[in-house]
């Protein structure tokens, strides 16, 4: 049988990303949610008095969302990492079986981990991995080398480097995590406590306290959403965007329309400064929240600052973006020129501060925006897993069978134990 | 889920979006797959948005075909088909603009591609059998064995007789604890058909190794231990035209998968209750752990004193 495209999948905490090599798109994007049976999932005690097939009365994704009335829904990932491997591998099993449609006998698998994910995780989908499912290889990679790898597509970048730093921001979190020359610098990542849901949640304050009174209560957090992904744009500069807003307020209020879930009355919404407020909090997040006060250009500088000295400029070159937080419109731009501007002030004191008699080469800064931005680490694991050497990169069961599951502890690409 | 679902969840999903009026047509080029080996390409024609292109690979597409494939996918899809893309065995052709049909049965029905394609020969022996058995002196060697190799080292073998259709699958396991699994199932499988509410059931034969006299006469079967063969026998009230011969031939063809799929849920199930087992022996554990009485106490501040 001639080789069977390679499936990626690419599990995270919010939502699940899955298809084949190849491909642009994942073929699926649901959240990672299962929803079990809560009368017979009392789990440890009785598992043993089971009798039936209660353990295939499960949903995964839209689906358990769908059923969350009469199952209880579980999230099998916490922060990126795997929680409950018990729920991992049967949402594993119905995604292979259920949605992917193939045997997993026949293809190689490649699956994505957090950074600094702990290596007893790694071998702990290994065993799922070769000992349930029998698949024929399978590649572990890290989601911010993948998010990097993805970003080879874009026009902007003149040489295939694996040098940089990876903003990723999905759902739950966003990372800050530089990368040299593939390896991750564990030491120098930052995270902040704002993405996606934070952000849906500060619109969702704005409209309610500005008393947009047509939203229905139960929809309001999607009309939110909505609102947030269709019309918000990063703003060069705040005050001025005020300023053209009471301007000229035609050109730029929006009005939204909805369709009252229940009874089915259409509503309207007008949209106004949130459009552009909303992304705002990445940049002053004093706005929406009084405990963290860093803005995302200032840890992004520090992250570069803490990483090794001769990798820095390759860092600040390639500034590479991930996740769906990350694509409002002027995003990559705003963040570019913050970060320059932090940059070269610190350039320009360390002249000073030398009395004058050091010149330094101005600091390149390039952020890098692209069109899989959104699925960027899912479109990574695409490209790698439809090379050629892919097949050479892979644990085959073989190999497994000899060693066991501590061979997930190896990178064939990277040739380090890690 | 207990039962694998017929139809490729892809196909649907991905129609659904593009047969949507309010979506604005735009290329796509996706390639995926079936269980079995089955290989589809989703794709636009060049410069054209509309016209989208559905093509299927599957390496015993030439037996299919030889036992009358065409003609199903003529009755199924009839107005859609189109000639082959080079590399691919069958090719659809969609026109957003005109469907030419409900888009929702339709969508239902390309979904069910790879279904109808297998259901050609078990179609032709259960109409081979209603014919047979109106005939007084039939002869037992007018009956076609029609073999499908799907997969590489497994086949499908089915054959009618005057009075019922038999299905053979052989069935190859690469993993000795699959191996062992499957026997138990296979058993289990025999066994439940004996109790009276399943006496409607089709009978089901397990043999391992050795195959049985339908086929015993075919020539490359494979003699090993982790080759096993399973009977099902089929009587004219398991597919009588209509709801229930068409349930019948997607349930046995899904048949493999649903086998496999089990095999793979049952393991999972152990490993839970490994994991239980596992962590309710670290509690007992770390109950028996021994107190510390050196003595030694801590303060807050970090020193550390001896109780006398």
């Amino acid at each position: 049988m001639s080789r069977l495209a390679p499936v990626v999948i690419d599990n995270g905490t919010g939502f699940t990303k899955m298809g084949f090599a190849g491909n642009n798109d994942p073929s699926f994007i649901q959240p990672t949610v299962i929803a079990t049976n809560p009368t017979t999932s009392n789990q440890s005690s009785n598992l043993a008095a089971k009798r039936g097939a209660e353990d295939l009365d499960f949903y995964i994704g839209d689906e358990a969302v769908a059923n969350s009335k009469t199952y209880a829904l579980n999230y099998p990932i916490r922060h990126g990492q795997i929680d409950n491997w018990d729920h991992m591998e049967r949402y594993w099993e119905q995604s292979i079986f259920k949605y992917l449609r193939c045997e997993p006998e026949d293809h190689s698998f490649l699956l994505t981990e957090p950074p600094l994910n702990p290596p007893e995780n790694r071998e702990n989908t290994a065993e799922i991995m070769f000992e349930s499912f029998n698949v024929q290889g399978l590649y572990i990679a890290v989601q911010a080398v993948l998010a990097l790898a993805a970003s080879w597509t874009s026009s902007k970048v003149s040489e295939q480097t694996l040098t940089g730093t990876v903003i990723d921001s999905g759902d739950g979190v966003t990372h800050v995590i530089p990368v040299a020359e593939g390896y991750v610098i564990g030491s120098s990542i930052k995270s902040v406590p704002i993405a996606g849901r934070d952000l849906t949640s500060f619109v969702q304050n704005l409209l309610r306290e500005r008393g947009e009174n047509m939203i229905p209560a139960e929809d309001s957090m999607t009309v939110a959403q909505r609102i947030k992904e269709q019309y918000s744009y990063v703003c060069p500069d705040i005050v001025k965007e005020f300023q053209k807003y009471e301007q000229e307020g035609d050109r730029y209020f929006k009005t939204y329309e909805g369709v009252h879930s229940v009874t089915g009355q259409p509503y309207t919404v007008d949209v106004g400064f949130e459009r552009f407020l909303a992304p705002e909090i990445f940049f002053n997040p004093e706005i929406a929240s009084s405990d963290y006060l860093t803005p995302l250009p200032e840890v992004v500088d520090t992250v570069v600052q803490t990483s090794p000295i001769d990798v820095r400029r390759g860092l600040y070159k390639n500034i590479v973006l991930s996740g769906g937080s990350t694509m409002f419109e002027n995003f990559g731009k705003r963040l570019q020129r913050d970060i320059k501007r932090i940059a070269d002030t610190r350039l320009r004191r360390s002249e000073v501060l030398s009395g004058g008699r050091m010149q330094s080469t101005p600091m390149e800064v390039n952020v890098i925006s692209h069109k899989k931005q959104r699925y960027a680490v899912w479109f990574g694991g695409s490209l790698l897993a439809s090379t050629g050497e892919f097949h050479s990169y892979c644990h085959t069961k073989a190999e497994y069978d000899e060693v066991g599951p501590s061979i997930a502890r190896h990178n064939r690409v990277f040739g380090t134990v890690g | 889920m207990i039962i694998l679902e017929y139809s490729n969840r892809i196909i649907e999903d991905t129609l659904n979006a593009r047969f949507n009026p309010e979506n604005k047509p735009k290329p796509i080029e996706m390639s995926f797959v079936d269980f079995d080996g089955v290989s589809y390409h989703l794709s636009t024609l060049e410069g054209q948005d509309t016209k989208l292109l559905l093509s299927i690979r599957w390496k015993c597409w030439p037996e299919l075909v030889s036992y009358g494939a065409n003609d199903v996918l003529q009755r199924e899809y009839g107005p859609w088909i189109t000639s082959p893309e080079s590399g691919y065995d069958f090719s659809l052709q969609f026109d957003l603009e005109n469907l030419g049909a409900d888009p929702e049965e339709l969508i239902k029905k390309v979904g069910l591609l790879k279904r109808n394609a297998m259901a050609a020969p078990y179609e032709r022996a259960f109409d081979a059998q209603a014919m047979a058995e109106k005939e007084e002196n039939w002869d037992p060697s007018s009956s076609q064995l029609m073999a499908v190799h799907y997969r590489d080292g497994e086949a499908v073998y089915i054959q009618h007789q005057q009075d019922r259709v038999t299905v053979i699958f052989s069935t190859l396991f690469k993993e000795e604890t699959d191996r062992i699994f499957a026997k138990v199932f296979f058993h289990e499988f025999a066994e439940v058909r004996k109790k009276s509410i399943f006496s409607h059931c089709p009978q089901v034969l397990y043999s391992n190794r050795e195959p049985p006299l339908e086929i015993r006469y075919v020539p490359g079967l494979l003699d090993s231990e982790s080759q096993g063969y399973v009977t099902f026998v089929l009587f004219p009230r398991n597919y009588i035209p209509g709801a229930v011969r068409e349930e019948t031939i997607s349930r046995i063809q899904i048949y493999r998968d649903y086998l496999h799929y089990h095999l793979k849920c049952s393991k999972a199930y152990m490993h839970s209750r490994m994991r239980a087992r596992v962590s309710e022996f670290l509690k007992v554990l770390n109950r028996a752990k021994p107190e510390d009485n050196s003595g030694e106490k801590k303060l807050a501040s970090g020193r550390t004193f001896r109780r006398s």
